[in-house]
């Protein structure tokens, strides 16, 4: 369903159902882009970014951005940016209420004046609330009061993906300098949007190195410590998890499937399907 | 066997059934014994299976409401001017939230939540 909504506080929601290439432009306020269909490009300076179902981007204030889509599947976006005031007042009420996202190393999100504008997983209490959202208003209904209450939930469920994704992961990076940890994590994100974007191409460790502005060596030990799986695992476990997408929502032969996420063999996918999730690609299907 | 009938505690019957009709949709349908000299009355809402009943010597309970959207839900009993002790968390199960009736038994409003999910 096409619409878009601009509430009376300025928060904007825009659905869209087919996506049409965009022109550069500007991000006038924080948001967040889902998609739920399909997938759709987001060109950020030199940095091109897939969003799939299963994550979600960010962009902040004033971001220059452009969007394309380069899938047969018919796209489904959606898209919540916030007026900067329901943000300042929430980020106030939020970290004066309790000491949620106060980590252990000093940082504090109330210091944040930008987000690190990268994908994150769209999994949890957020996509719930999402779904929620996106029902509601598909189905016509528009009270304000609602309407916020689901976009204030949606800011606490992006505070603690944040905490979790960034200021823990920064926590394990073995570096003595705070300031050292948040810098590599920021490079790690960018092999890990790199790794979202193109998961279904050969990525070399090289490209990836280069991709994040860390030597091969450096990049390895440090996805490793944040992460706890190296980039070849994080690459095999996310090439898997949309096999399971494309197997749920799709009716893609098999064959077709280890084509789209970018197996090579038929066999090895099916074998390592299977010793991930206990259930081979096809009952899976039959079951899904 | 199924569970038909929950007994709320009511220190006054009227106030209580008034609540439950004008601000979390249930309505009266019979008066009934469920034991010698206990009248109580049977409140019921159109897409719940079990009833409350209200009156007789019922003890203070606690009631969990399932939701398929506690926000809306939430944001629904809170325009039709109830009083929530807790607004919606989260928790291991899903979304919570909690209030209070007039004789203080205690509801919770809950969406359980699948989180194993893709």
């Amino acid at each position: 369903m096409d619409y878009s909504k601009t509430l009376r506080n300025n928060n904007k929601i825009y659905s869209r159902s087919s996506s049409q290439k965009q022109n550069q432009q500007y991000s006038s306020d924080f948001s967040l882009r889902f998609v739920f269909a399909g997938n759709e490009r987001y060109d950020i300076g030199k940095r091109h970014l897939s969003i799939y179902p299963d994550s979600f981007l960010i962009l902040n204030r004033g971001t220059q951005y452009s969007t394309d889509t380069d899938s047969d599947i018919p796209v489904q976006s959606f898209s919540i940016s916030f007026d900067q005031q329901f943000l300042k007042d929430f980020k106030d009420c939020w970290t004066t209420a309790d000491s949620r996202l106060v980590g252990r190393g000093g940082y504090k999100v109330k210091q944040l004046q930008e987000f690190d504008e990268t994908i994150y997983p769209f999994t949890g209490d957020i996509r719930h609330n999402v779904y929620h959202l996106k029902h509601y208003l598909d189905n016509g209904m528009h009270d304000e009061l609602l309407i916020n209450e689901y976009l204030h939930h949606c800011l606490i469920n992006y505070f603690s993906i944040y905490n979790e994704e960034i200021f823990k992961k920064a926590e394990k990076l073995h570096f003595l300098n705070p300031s050292t940890k948040i810098e590599i994590l920021r490079r790690l994100n960018l092999a890990k949007e790199y790794l979202y974007s193109n998961y279904n191409q050969n990525i070399s460790l090289e490209d990836l190195a280069e991709h994040s502005c860390l030597s091969v060596n450096h990049l390895l030990r440090t996805f490793k410590q944040a992460f706890n799986l190296t980039p070849h695992q994080f690459l095999i476990q996310l090439r898997l998890k949309r096999a399971q997408l494309l197997l749920k929502s799709t009716a893609y032969p098999i064959n077709e499937v280890v084509n789209l996420i970018g197996f090579e063999c038929p066999s090895s996918f099916i074998r390592l399907f299977k010793t991930h999730y206990k259930i081979t690609p096809l009952k899976y299907r039959q079951t899904a | 066997m199924k569970l038909k009938y929950i007994p709320v505690f009511a220190e006054d019957a009227d106030a209580q059934i008034s609540f439950y009709t004008q601000k979390l949709g249930f309505n009266p349908i019979s008066n009934m014994f469920f034991a010698e000299g206990e009248e109580y009355t049977v409140l019921k809402a159109d897409n719940l299976d079990v009833a409350l009943v209200v009156g007789g010597n019922a003890f203070k309970s606690c009631i969990i409401l399932n939701t398929d959207d506690c926000l809306k839900d939430y944001h629904l009993y809170k325009t039709a001017g109830v009083f929530f002790s807790t607004v919606p968390r989260y928790l291991p199960t899903g979304l919570a939230a909690e209030f209070l009736d007039p004789s203080g038994n205690r509801f919770i409003l809950l969406e359980e939540r699948n989180y194993t999910e893709i």
